[in-house]
């Protein structure tokens, strides 16, 4: 019998005891190869994928180094079988590698004919490969490189790129360290994205994903393109890389629906981008404007589609994926890893709170008794109503102005999906509503009154849920979501997280109401920061209304 | 007469040597032939020499063929420089003297060191020995004798005798021969040299002369260089074979097995690793178990299970279909599932399960692993297609190979005679073929490669490698005191979380699992487990009669943290919306339209025992069985029925079902060969049935003086001492009418009351009832 923190289960997730005198020690041996599933208050899950084990191969870890790790953190013995599974997953990293050609340019190589052959023998492969140079290599169009390492992880032989990368036009980018500094932790995952090359730097809301940006580009001394989500927030990014970086107002471009100005540094948002005229994608020349060296993508996690098959286009370049969670509700993750690159830093939420660098926050379910007629009227509506109708009953209403009550003095966001249940809000609150056709003048007229504490409280609609700056907001109440998304849920927590100016804790509010979908699709929503180590504290809403 | 010869050499054995013979032929004595003579005949006998020949290793195997080809009887000196030749490297001595011993004690050769010869009917089971054809002699034996005098006139012209003759003669030294025909013709010679000694050609019955001889055929067969042997078959001659072989009847031959290559591998690791899979081993079987008592998969109309039953096992198993099968085939070999349930059959656990559930991990283990050792059913093959293109289906009579045990058993002892280390599987198989040359095929190595695979599917190696309880189970010692300590102990406790997660950082204790395991739902397997509670999930454990209270209590219980807030509300909103409906638990009921006559069953006194309840007017529920119920309510004068399970929705708990045993394997004391102990009465019975048979030992005289007496157990144990020394002894007996009669015995087993001796006073072996012995006195 071995004492270990680690018990290593034949379904490939390793469960850590974090009480354990060597759990620390023991994380940081398996998180190079395992991905941190779940990190609730006693025993973390971490999860051994194909994709972190390749991600480990490419850090230059080896199937030893993690066997070693797992049987010796192990309590229990290890299940053979897994410990063979490990070994043949990572021996398939690397097998095949593209390269560069110093006359026939990319070319796809291999230290194991068999598996070149497989790989040929593919339809989907085969149209983007060229010529064979022998029995070991084969040319690969350079505009295909994207897709072919995109098909080759479907196929479980990924590839290892080290064809390199451009170094785009050279445009001076330094960090403006005046009265602020880089954390420790923004430091690391900008480095730790430098030596891969690509990848994805995962950080939680608030923990200062831009700056990470900045550093990736101060580090890259090259002319930027930067895709956010919307408008609002490429505004932000603009303004926070004045404040942080040796930029200038003019050497920063907005490229989105009302200009379009290409700069050394361009931010775009993702819709102008997958904009389409006449079935054709019309801002495409965008990516060959300029010679850029690197790209920098704003929560990775929302990417669209199109944006996917244009990132394919461009594996010459250098690419940062910022994240606040790798979940992407449509599953696409492999994508995500294969397209813009290995998952290069990860930080746990919990752990930083603890820093101190996100303000802890306390997580309540309040749940609705809905009244006798709500619950017949729910009984009645439709299939597809049924959502829309519990997640935005007038007891909702109720409990929310009580919440609002309880917190006055401080500055409280309203969160709701649906637009009627937020103009009613509105009107009972007395509060300025931000929703989708509100203009983006009065937007951020409304976002800069809410920061200088002119304005209270702010009803807004899923266009804040990302990217947008508010960091004295202390109090979130979330009326209703886009059904079980956790990310979204994750996202709004996010907007609280930002560290207070008075130190305090922030408070997330979710309004549920009980025993309908509203409440199946809560806990779903839940489950991430759950599994984030957020315990979820439930409350009656009796409880709110009384004491008013 | 060499039977004649062979018989004597058997008789002139030593009784130790006698029993090394039945000890390594068990299959002589069985049963015990009446005398040596029989014995000597039974050994002679074709498939007893296969057999035999079957257990050698390739050098000795080699010593028999080379003995086999020089023929008549040989010294060891000629012997041992043709096996020289052979060999690849080294001397052939001391390999060469061990051999012999072997054969000796096998009785596959006898005689001295000068007159060695292969014991009577070897030969004739050894065709082709080395891959040589017949000599000359016998090859030609069946030719025209006019075609045999046209040969004998080519090859061998101005000689006398019969054509046969003189063409022997001339192929004894076929050097000249060989030198006369073309590159061509000397080619096809060498493609047959080192065997098989036939090939084929068209028209091999041509008449060529070497004047004509025009193909290089034609060349050889004009030279009698090849022999005709068939319409469309050829032969090479012996002495043409051993001539091209340049006088070595093997080559390459190795005197010691090869070597052993592989992964060297931490001992401690490898234990570790076989002890995790041993432990995923049982539960898997225990899984199985589990989940067919309560969803029996059904006996297919030819027996054995369907494919998508398999499929769907393999799934809930979570197990590649190879390894789900194996699980299938132990839990039947062990005895632990076997075919019963209603009409057309279904797979059940048996009762032997439950026995076999309550014991300790490392006993079920064991039991497994033995199950399996001694098998004669391959479950590699589930899933191939038999030769009529049909699938093959565990469980199914179809998957019984009778090689199935030896080859584990002989794959398992290679691994285990390199301590830590992982054969690679071409290196085992390279042993296996120096070891047991006679047993090859493809076959035998694709079950080899089962074995392997399979061993460590159980866990009795790990990382390829033997492991320390694997060796335990091997030898016949105790493996599950060795497994033990290397298995995760149960523990008592979970750990719950708020995100209602809750995990068992063990197995847990067998009372604690199955309540877990109603009240939450597993998401996690391994060392540990992980339970997801959820609705349905509470639900269950709600349905399943556990009040909200009792459930927090529970979990309370046995938590090692405090219970998470989300996870006392979860419970209680499931129990709220559940609160109308009463949910208990019971086992049988009294249903009866007339709610008076329930009236009386409650208040009768003699109804206390039976813990009645009054669910409704009509109901009355009891705690105790239905049949007991029946019985009790018959007894107190009421006329019950019985009612099925179906159509009532109060108790429609599933019943876990069970099946009486089918046959199960018998465990066979581990290791090979036969106990010792019967060997020695073997030998005994032999050499007194021998002296009986002979008949040349007459009776001999009673000694005179007053007839032996003593005390009961003073005869038994003196008798005892006897049987084991081998010596004769004097006793008084009384016979059939009371006469007291002294005769000379020599005992040769006790048993049931009877002594069984030869009685050298009457020539014969006879039985004496011990309780008629009135004394025993040694003989001087």
């Amino acid at each position: 019998m071995n004492d270990g923190p680690l018990i290593v289960q034949s379904d490939k997730t390793l469960l850590l005891e974090v009480d354990h005198d060597r759990a620390d020690e023991c994380r940081k041996a398996i998180a190079p190869f395992a991905e941190l599933e779940r990190a609730p208050e006693h025993v973390h899950t971490y999860r051994v994928t194909p994709l972190a084990l390749w991600n480990a191969r490419a850090a230059g870890h080896d199937a030893e180094q993690v066997i070693d790790a797992l049987i010796g953190y192990s309590r229990y013995p290890v299940p053979h079988a897994l410990l063979v599974d490990i070994a043949e997953t990572m021996a398939r990293y690397g097998r095949l590698r593209l390269e560069k050609h110093p006359v026939s340019g990319l070319v796809l190589t291999s230290t194991d004919r068999a598996v070149l052959e497989e790989v040929l023998r593919s339809k989907k492969i085969q149209p983007m490969l060229g010529e064979r140079l022998g029995a070991d290599s084969v040319i690969v169009h350079p505009s295909d490189r994207g897709n072919v390492k995109q098909a080759l992880l479907k196929l479980g032989w990924p590839a290892e790129d080290l064809a390199g990368y451009v170094d785009g036009e050279h445009h001076p980018i330094k960090l403006a360290q005046e009265g602020w500094s880089l954390r420790p932790y923004q430091q690391a995952a900008a480095d730790a994205f430098w030596h891969g090359g690509s990848g994805v730097v995962v950080l939680p809301c608030g923990a200062g994903k831009t700056i990470v940006g900045a550093a990736a580009m101060a580090h890259a001394q090259a002319t930027t393109l930067i895709l956010v989500t919307n408008t609002v927030s490429a505004h932000q990014w603009k303004q926070e890389l004045i404040r942080r970086t040796s930029l200038t107002e003019d050497e920063i471009g907005e490229y989105s629906g009302s200009k379009k100005e290409i700069r050394p540094v361009t931010i775009a948002t993702y819709q102008v981008m997958t904009t389409r005229r006449k079935g054709v994608y019309s801002h495409l020349e965008l990516f060959d404007a300029r010679d850029w060296g690197l790209i920098v993508y704003d929560e990775v996690h929302l990417l669209p589609a199109p944006i996917f098959r244009m990132t394919a286009d461009l594996q010459a370049r250098r690419r940062v994926g910022l994240t606040a969670t790798l979940v992407r509700e449509d599953g696409r993750e492999g994508d995500v890893f294969s397209l813009i690159g290995p998952k290069r830093y990860d930080a746990p939420w919990k752990e930083m709170e603890h820093q101190g660098w996100i303000a802890p926050a306390d997580c309540v379910e309040v749940r609705v008794t809905l009244t006798d007629e709500e619950r017949l009227a729910y009984a009645m509506a439709e299939q597809e109503e049924r959502y829309r109708f519990c997640s935005t009953t007038p007891s909702k209403t109720r409990v929310t102005e009580a919440l609002v009550r309880r917190h006055l003095g401080e500055q409280v966001l309203v969160i709701g999906q649906y637009i009627d249940q937020l103009d009613e809000l509105g009107e009972h609150l007395n509060a300025p509503v931000i929703k989708g056709e509100t203009r983006i003048k009065e937007r951020e007229r409304l976002y800069q009154a809410f920061r200088d504490k002119e304005i209270q409280v702010l009803v807004v609609s899923k266009v804040a849920n990302f990217s947008i700056d508010l960091p004295e907001a202390s109090v979130a109440i979330q009326v209703s979501g886009t059904f079980g998304s956790r990310q979204e849920e994750a996202q709004r927590l996010g907007r609280v997280l930002r560290p207070k100016s008075g130190g305090g804790g922030a408070r997330f509010y979710t309004v549920v109401s009980r025993d309908t979908v509203d409440q199946e699709f809560a806990a779903h929503r839940q489950r991430f920061l759950a599994e984030q180590g957020y315990a979820y504290q439930i409350i009656d809403a009796d409880d709110v209304l009384d004491e008013v | 007469m060499a039977s004649m010869e062979f018989t004597e050499w058997i008789r002139g054995r030593t009784d130790d040597q006698l029993r090394a013979l039945v000890s390594a032929r068990p299959e002589l004595i069985t049963p015990v032939p009446a005398h040596l003579e029989g014995l000597a005949s039974r050994a002679a006998s074709p498939s007893a020499i296969g057999r035999a020949l079957d257990r050698l290793d390739r050098f000795t195997l080699a010593v028999v063929e080379t003995l086999a080809v020089l023929g008549a009887p040989v010294p060891k000196a000629e012997l041992g420089k043709l096996v020289g030749r052979a060999l690849a490297a080294g001397e052939p001595e001391p390999a060469l003297s061990a051999a012999l011993d072997r054969l000796r004690d096998l009785a596959l050769v006898y005689g001295p060191d000068d007159g060695l010869d292969l014991s009577p009917g070897v030969r004739k089971v050894l065709d082709d020995p080395a891959g040589l054809g017949p000599a000359a002699v016998d090859v030609f034996r069946h030719h025209p004798p006019e075609q045999l005098d046209e040969l004998a006139d080519d090859v061998a012209p101005g000689t006398t005798g019969t054509g046969r003759d003189r063409l022997a003669a001339a192929l004894a030294d076929p050097a000249g021969l060989v030198g006369e025909v073309s590159d061509e013709a000397r080619a096809a010679l060498d493609q047959l040299a080192w065997g098989p000694p036939t090939g084929r050609v068209p028209n091999a019955r041509r008449e060529v002369r070497v004047g004509s001889a025009r193909s290089p055929i034609e060349q050889l067969l004009a030279r009698g260089l090849l022999a005709a042997t068939g319409e469309e078959s050829v032969t090479l001659p012996r002495e043409v074979a051993l001539h091209l072989r340049g006088g070595r009847v093997h080559r390459d031959l190795l005197a010691v097995p090869p070597a052993l290559e592989g992964t060297p591998r931490d001992q401690k690791q490898a234990d570790r690793t076989a002890a995790g899979q041993a432990f995923a081993f049982v539960r898997s079987v225990e899984e199985l178990c589990e989940r067919w008592s309560i969803d029996p998969p059904g006996v297919l109309r030819t027996g054995g299970l369907g494919v998508r039953d398999m499929k769907r096992t393999a799934t809930e198993l979570d197990l590649p279909e190879w390894a789900a099968a194996l699980v299938v085939e132990v839990a039947h070999a062990a005895g632990l599932v076997a075919a019963g349930g209603s009409v057309d059959g279904e797979w059940l656990p048996t009762s032997g399960y439950d026995l076999w559930r309550v014991r300790s991990t490392a006993d079920r283990w064991v039991t497994l692993a033995q199950a399996w050792l001694q098998m004669d059913r391959v479950p590699g093959l589930v899933g191939e297609r038999d030769e009529r293109d049909r699938p093959l289906n565990a469980l199914h009579a179809d998957l019984r190979r009778s090689s199935a045990a030896p080859v584990r058993s002989a794959a398992l002892g290679v691994v285990a005679a390199a301590p830590g280390l992982a054969p690679s599987l071409d290196s085992l198989l390279d042993r296996l073929a120096w070891e047991q040359p006679r047993r090859r095929g493809p076959l035998r190595e694709q079950l080899t490669e089962f074995a392997l695979r399979e061993a460590e599917q159980v866990g009795v190696t790990g990382l390829g490698a033997l492991s320390g309880h694997g060796r335990a189970l091997l030898a016949g010692d105790d493996a599950a005191g060795i497994l033990a300590p290397l298995l995760p102990e149960p523990v008592d406790h979970v750990l719950l979380q708020a995100d209602l997660t809750a995990v068992a950082p063990g197995p847990l204790t067998s009372e604690l699992n199955r309540w877990m395991t109603l009240a939450a739902d597993v998401e996690s397997k391994g060392g540990a487990t992980v339970y997801r509670f959820g609705d349905d999930s509470i639900r269950r454990a709600l349905d399943a009669g556990q009040g909200a209270e009792e459930l927090l209590a529970a979990l309370a219980r046995h938590s090692a943290t405090p219970v998470p807030q989300a996870l006392s509300y979860l419970i209680a909103d499931v129990a709220r919306r559940h609160g109308r409906i009463r949910v208990g638990t019971a086992s049988a009921y009294v249903r009866c339209d007339d709610p008076a006559l329930l009236d009386q069953i409650v208040a009768d006194r003699r109804s206390a025992a039976l813990r009645l309840r009054r669910l409704a007017p009509t109901v009355i529920a009891s705690r105790t069985s239905r049949a007991a119920l029946v019985d009790s309510l018959r007894a107190m004068g009421y006329a019950p029925v019985a009612e099925s399970l179906d159509g009532d929705v109060i108790i429609s708990q599933l019943d876990s079902r069970r099946t009486e045993g089918g046959p199960v394997t018998r465990p066979v004391p581990p290791g090979n060969g036969l106990d010792p102990e019967v060997a020695a009465a073997a030998v005994k019975a032999l050499r007194a049935g021998d002296a009986a048979h002979l008949a040349r030992r007459e009776p001999v005289a009673a000694p005179s003086g007053a007839i032996p007496r003593g005390p009961a157990t003073a005869t038994i144990s003196a008798l005892q001492d006897a049987i084991r020394q081998g010596v004769r002894v004097w006793i008084g007996y009384l016979d059939s009418q009371g006469n007291a009669t002294s005769r000379i015995l020599e005992p040769a087993r006790m048993e049931g009351g009877y002594l069984t001796a030869y009685d050298e006073t009457r020539a014969a072996v006879h039985r004496f009832a011990l309780h008629r012995i009135t004394g025993v006195a040694g003989l001087s």
